[in-house]
């Protein structure tokens, strides 16, 4: 009883968006859909609520084809934020919840009722181009969830929050969540995923690199990292921890001001990295064991970081011209986006 | 607390997603001042328009247009010739005789006595006269004129006062010639005069000169069908845009299809611009079917036709013609409408959509061109081409309601016509949706017959 995505395969013009995606997501997860903008996470989105059709491939909720599941069964909030300029805020919500069905009363008092929950209860009359973004982003997210959708499907839902609007995002996830609802949440912001999800899919350039509950995914990776700072120690260079060399297979991964990242093989425990420390006469102030964060698994499996990629996207050239788009940046060239 | 899968995807809830969207379009504009400021500058200026042939009148009467001044009457001892004259004039010179006496003829012109040549010329200048027509008697004893006026000899006044001059000048000859006045009114009734086809099975060909006010009322509907297609279409097009530059679009897609979503576009907004129609139309019909009265009440006289071979300004219009024009309407506006929409959807900026809809409104304006050419007999009626076009969907709210009007085309040719307009709409539609399922996805491109074929074919 699950979302599953069957060998989605997509193509504009010359441009593969997906190139034969397929995952589950378990019913009633928090699930984070992971990868650089232009990796196909909202083409894959868009299919599933069937937006877009593919071009080889299916997605089925509950066993069914999402194209035969009824609308209501989904909540979207599309990465590119829009409500209508000139309609009072109340009433647009009432509009997205006639569209699934909602009667015209309940709807004012559900959306009433979620206006308040999000602190902008005064603006149920006011027009949608008076608000704030931040603003406007609450008033889309309630119509996503006004008619309580079993799946909610959200692509980039943090950008552009401020930290205390993120905080109320959160708690309203959680409600959704509680409720029993499926979230669905694209991003490359890898904290949030961190911190929310109970499973994930990486897709990179339209392809899967990896999927499943972020414990396992972790797990894959055959590795884990050490934290270690050192009193009295720079470990901002690769080589300033000269004793390391007698440990195989580790490695310092990644250094911080007063800290380092070790890799760890499975095959080694990590604790003869703590003992060989203080063998050396080292005093150790910070020891710690930990997976690899699903940043440097990305980084492991695609090559570089997610920031580098979206860099590379907005600075590269126009891709198919007949591609369906979210909007570019201001001045670069229109280039699918996923 | 989910929702469960009642029903199968998009279609479980067509209908109302389509009402709920209309309602959304209607709510939307009826509210804005820019839909009231419109209503109320159209319903002005079509009303304006509707009683122009009485706000001219009222012009002209407190202008001194009308003052002709008569110099020699004494020419004429046995009657009085300002008096004649006013006569000849306001009866619009269409009869050669003088009224007779106790006819109600509507003053347009007064004609006055003038002392002299000089003083009636210096009126003429100073605008204090329309013209000053001085009469003297030839040496053979006929009537001469001499008209002294600011404007040409194709001046209808001119025209009419040398009109007046020759029906006065041959009473004038009768009078001399002993003819008494009551004898002279039979002497010019006009013969019996018949024109008839020569084969007997056809009825000849329609022309326009024939029946002026069956040509007026095929014109009028099919500037009203272009003045709807137009100006509303152009509204589908705007909002369409509006929509997918304020990003909404995504949203809305993801509960309603794109067939719903245009469907209660078009339904909405036609249902507003039925509603603008209807009102700017109501008043426009009753100052028409009323002018006669209205002038009474204004001008204290009915309204004097601009010439007397004019048509009348209310043409018949059968309740059958009305109920075509009605249907034709509706028909023809979903068609051009769908197709706006779709067309729209193709672009991301509203400085593009004049580019994007410019081939539908060059159809447009070629039909309501050729309905016009038709109608004013530039086009024979009966030419393959008007014909043809008259059936031909897009053509044909323009082209069989000027055929229909004017007697060309049977009843069932408007049927016909209907059933393949009607049929022509879930094309539209059809077509239309597929744009819009592409077309509002994309962004950044510039709209071309490539991006129109590729939307076209997309899945």
């Amino acid at each position: 009883m699950s979302l599953v995505l069957d060998g989605l395969v997509k193509r504009f013009g010359s441009v593969t968006a997906l190139d034969g995606i397929s995952f589950e997501v378990p019913k009633g997860q928090v699930f984070g859909f992971l990868g650089a903008n232009g990796a196909g996470k909202t083409t894959a989105m868009r299919i599933v609520l069937d937006i877009l059709r593919p071009d080889a491939g299916r997605a089925t909720w509950e066993g069914t084809p999402t194209t035969d599941v009824a609308r209501e069964t989904w909540g979207y909030l599309p990465e590119e934020r829009g409500l209508y300029p000139r309609l009072a805020v109340l009433d647009q919500l009432v509009f997205f919840a006639s569209l699934y069905g909602i009667p015209r009363d309940e709807a004012a008092k559900r959306a009433t009722d979620w206006l308040a929950r999000l602190r902008i209860p005064d603006y149920a009359t006011r027009r949608a181009e008076e608000l704030s973004k931040g603003n406007q982003q609450k008033v889309q997210l309630i119509a996503a969830i006004i008619h309580e959708p079993a799946v909610l499907l959200m692509d980039e839902p943090f950008v552009g929050l401020d930290p205390v609007n993120v905080a109320l995002l959160k708690e309203a996830f959680e409600e959704m969540r509680q409720r029993g609802s499926t979230l669905i949440f694209s991003t490359h912001q890898m904290e949030m995923v961190e911190e929310l999800c109970e499973a994930v899919a990486l897709i990179d350039r339209g392809r899967l690199v990896l999927a499943g509950p972020i414990r396992e995914v972790k797990r894959s990776t055959g590795r884990r990292v050490v934290r270690l700072a050192l009193e009295g120690r720079s470990l901002d260079a690769p080589d300033s921890i000269p004793w390391l060399g007698s440990i195989p297979g580790v490695r310092i991964a990644r250094t911080g001001q007063d800290y380092a990242e070790l890799d760890v093989p499975n095959d080694v425990d990590p604790e003869i990295v703590l003992r060989t420390a203080l063998a050396k006469g080292e005093r150790v102030t910070n020891f710690l064991i930990a997976d690899p964060s699903i940043e440097e698994i990305f980084i492991d499996r695609v090559g570089r970081p997610v920031s580098s990629e979206e860099e590379r996207h907005l600075a590269g050239p126009a891709a198919a011209p007949a591609a369906p788009t979210a909007p570019p940046a201001p001045t670069a060239p229109t280039a699918p986006t996923a | 607390m989910t929702a469960q899968p009642a029903k199968s995807g998009f279609a479980a809830r067509t209908l109302s997603n389509i009402i709920a969207v209309a309602r959304r379009e209607v709510l939307a504009r009826i509210r804005t001042r820019a839909y009231r400021f419109t209503t109320v500058i159209l319903v002005l200026a079509g009303t304006g328009l509707a009683l122009a042939p009485t706000i001219i009148q009222l012009i002209d009467r407190g202008s001194a247009g009308d003052r002709i001044e008569i110099v020699g009457g004494e020419t004429l001892p046995d009657f009085d010739p300002a008096a004649a004259f006013q006569q000849l004039l306001n009866s619009g010179a269409g009869t050669p005789t003088l009224p007779l006496p106790g006819q109600d003829v509507p003053a347009r012109y007064t004609v006055v006595a003038a002392p002299d040549v000089a003083a009636a010329r210096q009126d003429v200048i100073d605008d204090k006269a329309t013209a000053a027509l001085v009469l003297a008697r030839g040496a053979n004893g006929d009537l001469t004129f001499e008209l002294y006026s600011n404007d040409g000899a194709v001046s209808r006044t001119n025209q009419l006062l040398r009109q007046a001059a020759i029906s006065l000048t041959i009473q004038d000859r009768l009078s001399r010639a002993g003819v008494p006045p009551i004898d002279q009114a039979t002497l010019f009734t006009p013969p019996s005069f018949e024109l008839l086809p020569a084969d007997p099975a056809d009825s000849g060909r329609p022309d326009p000169s024939e029946d002026p006010g069956a040509f007026l009322t095929g014109f009028g509907l099919s500037i009203a069908i272009f003045m709807a297609i137009i100006l509303y279409g152009t509204w589908i097009a705007y909002g369409v845009a509006e929509e997918k530059s304020s990003r909404v679009m995504e949203i809305v897609l993801a509960a309603a299809t794109p067939f719903q979503l245009l469907a209660g576009k078009v339904i909405g907004i036609g249902a507003l611009a039925l509603l603008q129609y209807v009102i700017v139309a109501l008043p426009m019909i009753l100052v028409l079917a009323f002018q006669s009265q209205i002038s009474q009440l204004i001008l204290g006289t009915p309204p004097t036709p601009a010439d007397p071979g004019a048509p009348s300004l209310t043409p018949a219009i059968s309740i059958g013609m009305v109920l075509v024009f009605g249907v034709m309407l509706v028909l023809g506006f979903a068609v051009y409408a769908s197709l706006y929409a779709g067309a729209a959807s193709l672009v991301s900026r509203q400085e593009d959509i004049n580019q994007i809809v410019a081939p539908l409104t060059f159809i447009s304006v070629g039909g309501y061109l050729v309905s016009t050419y038709a109608g004013t007999g530039l086009i024979p009626l009966d030419s393959p081409v008007v014909v043809v076009l008259s059936y031909v969907p897009l053509f044909s709210p323009y082209l069989m309601l000027t055929r229909l009007a004017t007697g060309t085309a049977e009843p069932i040719e408007a049927v016909v016509a209907i059933v393949l307009l009607a049929l022509t709409v879930p094309i539209a539609l059809w077509v239309a949706a597929r744009l819009y399922r592409s077309g509002v996805l994309m962004y950044g491109q510039s709209p071309s017959p490539r991006t129109l074929w590729r939307a076209l074919r997309a899945e």
